[in-house]
């Protein structure tokens, strides 16, 4: 998809407040994205018009029952990029996601600052990170994880403490340009350990093609 | 070596005590009978030599009360050895000669125990009784060598004599050595009480002054501080008062008079029913009038109403207080764990001295907190210092603990006395006994019953010894067997052995079954042992009787023997139930006094060295503040001033937190602080990341703090986080607007540096952005490199 072309979301959450100010959010993007689709049930991703967007924006916390686990594994089975969007801010859920091939995960508080950013970088298959994230990779200690560098660990976590590159990049004397190169490196590695899927296999693709990672790396 | 312990002290003390009185219990009828017996014409040299033996005798019964010196104590008791044997040529005949061996042989025997804590006196004392009683013999019977045997039987007396001692006093030494172990953890455990109660007061105080006022400075801007400098003033008092040991009695009834109503728009007013006099120890009191002058605040700050009503009054053996608002009430279970104002101001303080408080209250209906306090009957010893170690009962306690020394001493003065009295039993019956029954087959009649006898009295020693030596008393049924045993040889001895021979050379039995039969009543008063020498002398006398009326000089001699041989006995009888039933209790007393003494010694020590610690912990930054404060150098209109105090009014809301029962404190102690900011109005965003792990007080002190300091100088917006990674745990904060911070920088790497507990802090600021990281290396394995 070219760098510019316009991006079309479907909005899976229950809360009609969320989806306005989704909406709001998405309106107010340089690069069009248009939600194609909204509702309270996963349906409006497998059926028209949701079927065919570029992006699904998943609430982990639909209706009565737990988080929607199965519904995130059959949308990234069917190859679609899911970002997660979830009210619960805790490590496990964080991971469990990511573990099961979702594009990114975002909690609602992080919604304002990243929620665009988010979705573009799953529409063009580019690796994301925001801070609640980083924070539960930084803390990540389940076997099978990727080996990150010392480095990479104290940039995640500081961008998860600080919320602001610009301060990481200060504390750490780096570029930003270099601060977001750390958090995508590592992104990629989990995608690389991570379940197959075709969403991982783009990620890392496009890693390869962009000069994120070199093939050694990983 | 340490000095003798309670036991061994008052053992030594007690033989002494038994050494002289038997001594002088010998002495003095022996004297007087020597007097009476001897010739007329030798009675003025028998008086110059036997008046000055009991002169020095009253002199030593005398030193008992007023301790003289060794030195003429030692050269009395020689005296008195050399006049009785000096005597003996001068009297004459065989009843000097039983008489005198008598004296000497007791004395020397007593001598042990006198001089038991100096050895070499005694065995010195035993050496000059040998010596007087060879020249005795040698003197009144010249020509003739000097006994042999009785010299041997002395030697045998006085070694048994010694090591009955020695056993006795090892036993004493394991006693007093357990009991000083137990004492020691016992010790630890009221010093630790006592500190934690302090420590609760001194939050509880810090909780109502200097907390309450900073709090106060930190929130409000433009009303009326005339209040201020005053009050300033008094937390600053009431900080450096040495919390602790406040002895004697108030009367409530006049604190409550004084319970301050508050100033300016929190002022409430009491209406106070109060029926006095009051008169409760100054622990309970200045808790409860604590107690309310914090309620009263809680009146004027949370009821929404400007009056309450306040009632006292006693109960029995106790008093109530009451304090009842009409205001908004609340809901008690709503209350937050981290508001201290009920629990450590008012409940936590009860409990701390023993009393109780409660607080009734609900939505609409007012709140009413109720005080008691309760008098207890207090125990004799050791009740000073009750309300230190906190609200366990403690009389009971303390009488439990004095019972429990007192049997654990008790068992072992009776274990070593029976083995004492075993050991003499034995080497009496091997020695002295059985060299009597080999030389003299030829005299009894028959001469296999008294072997017989012989074979059973070893047997009874073995049986009783074989118990004892496993660590076990000998039970009842077996004691009983053998004591009829006993009783059976003395009969059968008494009655096979020719009357004018008993209690002779060849009555190897008579002065041996008394210590067989000591052993096994060793546990008992000494009327029963009484009894039973009763029964001994009985049959031997019967014997005897039964066999034709003894000469008068006949019967003295046998008179001598029976009173030196049972008389002795008897006065050991006497000795063990006096160790028993005197001694050990009183040792027990004064370990308890020794132990209670030494309590408070160290209470003290750590109370004082806890109070400088923790009042140079605030020396740094509450103090100056308040100082500040109270003399007006410092103004709460001054946006700085009023930013310092809430800093330190989170600091102190932290250090509240230490002590609540969570599973992860560092968050607990951190929601603290968070609440102080919020109360503010500042919006709080705090995120943990992964599995939190213990930290150390002083860490956390040391991790919390730059997030106090920077939270109490945000406007509006911080960020907070805690991550947990297998190598680190890294708390930081940001904030968006942080108050200009030249002071807040040094603040940050001052405070609580007092511990080099590795505490790492960064710090990036950019534009308004202020971001301080605090972390620490967790000791646990896992190598996460945070630079």
């Amino acid at each position: 998809m070219s760098d510019n072309a316009p991006v079309g979301v479907v909005v899976v959450d229950d809360h009609p407040a969320i989806l306005s100010g989704v909406e709001a959010w998405y309106a107010a993007s340089r690069r069009p994205i248009t939600v194609v689709a909204a509702g309270a049930s996963v349906q409006e991703a497998w059926t028209a018009p949701g079927d065919t967007a570029d992006v699904v924006l998943l609430d982990l916390q639909l209706g009565e029952g737990g988080p929607a686990f199965g519904s995130l594994r059959r949308l990234v089975d069917a190859g679609r990029q899911v970002v997660v969007y979830s009210m619960r801010d805790d490590e496990r859920t964080a991971l469990n996601c990511l573990d099961l091939g979702a594009a990114t995960f975002l909690t609602k508080s992080e919604g304002r600052q990243h929620l665009v950013e988010a979705t573009l970088a799953a529409a063009d298959a580019r690796p994301y990170m925001p801070p609640a994230l980083a924070g539960a990779l930084g803390t990540n200690t389940r076997p099978g994880r990727p080996h990150l560098s010392a480095r990479e660990e104290n940039v995640l976590i500081e961008w998860f403490q600080s919320e602001s590159k610009e301060l990481v990049a200060q504390r750490l004397g780096i570029s930003v340009r270099t601060v977001n190169s750390y958090l995508d490196r590592v992104r990629i590695k989990y995608a690389n350990v991570g379940r197959p899927a075709r969403t991982k296999a783009s990620l890392v693709a496009r890693a390869i093609q962009d000069g994120l990672v070199d093939v050694d790396d990983l | 070596m340490d000095a003798p312990r309670s036991s061994e002290r008052l053992l030594i003390l007690t033989l002494e005590r038994y050494g002289v009185w038997l001594r002088s219990g010998v002495v003095f009828p022996c004297s007087a009978l020597g007097i009476v017996l001897a010739d007329v014409a030798d009675t003025p040299l028998a008086m110059s030599l036997l008046l000055p033996a009991v002169l020095a005798c009253g002199v030593r019964l005398y030193a008992l009360r007023r301790p003289l010196r060794p030195a003429l104590l030692w050269t009395l008791d020689a005296a008195v050895l050399v006049l009785t044997g000096l005597s003996q040529p001068v009297l004459g005949g065989d009843g000097a000669n039983v008489m005198v061996e008598a004296v000497v042989g007791i004395c020397v025997v007593a001598f042990q125990y006198e001089w038991a804590s100096r050895p070499v006196a005694g065995v010195g004392l035993a050496m000059v009784g040998v010596v007087v009683c060879v020249m005795g013999d040698v003197l009144s019977s010249p020509g003739q060598s000097p006994d042999a045997v009785s010299l041997v039987r002395m030697f045998v007396q006085v070694s048994l004599s010694r090591a009955a001692y020695l056993m006795v006093r090892a036993r004493a030494r394991a006693a007093d050595r357990s009991a000083a172990a137990r004492a020691a953890s016992r010790r630890e455990a009221a010093v630790a009480a006592a500190r934690r109660a302090t420590e609760r007061e001194y939050l509880a105080t810090l909780h109502d002054t200097a907390s309450a006022t900073l709090l106060m400075v930190s929130q409000g801007d433009g009303r009326d501080w005339s209040w201020l400098s005053p009050r300033a003033r008094q937390d600053l008092e009431a900080l450096s008062a040495m919390p602790g040991f406040e002895t004697g009695s108030v009367d409530l009834a006049a604190l409550l008079g004084c319970v301050p109503e508050g100033e300016g728009p929190a002022r409430v007013q009491l209406n106070t029913r109060i029926d006095g006099p009051l008169v409760i120890p100054s622990g309970p009191g200045l808790a409860i009038f604590n107690g309310v002058r914090e309620a009263v605040t809680n009146v004027g700050r949370h009821a929404g109403v400007r009056q309450a009503q306040l009632r006292a009054w006693a109960e029995e053996n106790g008093v109530v207080v009451e304090l009842f608002d009409a205001g908004r009430g609340f809901d008690p279970q709503s209350v937050p764990a981290r508001r201290r104002g009920i629990s450590g101001s008012i409940i936590g303080r009860m409990h701390t001295v023993g009393g109780s408080a409660s607080v009734t209250s609900r939505p609409g209906t007012g709140t009413r907190v109720q005080w008691r306090w309760h008098g207890r009957a207090r125990p004799s010893q050791a009740a000073d210092g009750a309300q230190v170690t906190g609200g366990v009962p403690r009389p009971h306690r303390v009488q439990a603990q004095h019972t429990a020394a007192v049997r654990l001493i008790r068992g072992q003065f009776l274990y070593g006395a029976q083995l004492a009295v075993l050991l003499i039993s034995v080497v009496w019956q091997f020695t002295v006994s059985l060299r009597r029954l080999t030389v003299h087959q030829d005299v009894y009649r028959p001469a296999w019953a008294q072997t017989a006898a012989f074979v059973c009295l070893a047997a009874v020693a073995v049986i009783g010894g074989a118990y004892l030596l496993r660590g076990r008393q000998i039970p009842p049924r077996t004691r009983g067997w053998s004591l009829g045993s006993v009783l059976a040889v003395s009969a059968v001895c008494a009655f096979t052995l020719p009357p004018e021979q008993a209690t002779g050379p060849a009555d190897w039995a008579f002065g041996v079954v008394g210590w067989h039969a000591l052993f096994l009543l060793a546990d008992l008063r000494a009327r029963v042992y009484a009894a039973f020498l009763g029964a001994h002398m009985g049959l031997n006398a019967t014997a005897v009787v039964l066999s034709g009326a003894p000469s008068t000089a006949e019967s003295a001699v046998m008179g001598i023997s029976t009173i030196s041989a049972c008389g002795f006995q008897f006065s050991v009888g006497v000795l063990v139930t006096r160790l028993l039933h005197g001694t050990a209790p009183a040792a027990g007393t004064a370990a308890a006094r020794e132990e209670e003494l030494r309590t408070r010694e160290r209470i003290h020590e750590h109370m004082q060295r806890d109070h400088k610690k923790r009042y140079r912990a605030l020396t740094a930054t509450t103090v100056p503040l308040l100082v500040g404060l109270g003399h007006g150098a410092l103004s709460p209109h001054d946006e700085e001033v009023r930013l310092r105090c809430g800093v330190e009014a989170a600091r102190m809301r932290r250090l509240f937190a230490e002590n609540d029962a969570v599973s992860d404190p560092l968050l607990n102690e951190l929601r603290a602080c968070v609440e102080v900011a919020e109360d503010k109005g500042v919006t709080v965003s705090l995120a943990v990341r992964g599995q939190h792990g213990e930290v150390p007080v002083e860490v956390r002190r040391e991790l919390i703090d730059p997030v106090t300091v920077i939270l109490g100088r945000t406007r509006s917006t911080a960020r907070l986080t805690v991550v947990w990674t297998p190598g680190a745990v890294r708390v930081s904060v940001i904030s968006e607007d942080c108050a200009d911070d030249s002071s807040t920088r040094q603040n940050a790497q001052t405070h609580g540096r007092a511990t080099d507990s590795k505490v790492n802090v960064a710090r990036t600021t950019r534009g308004k952005s202020v971001w301080v990281e605090a972390s620490w290396r967790r000791p646990v394995a896992g190598g996460v490199d945070l630079t």
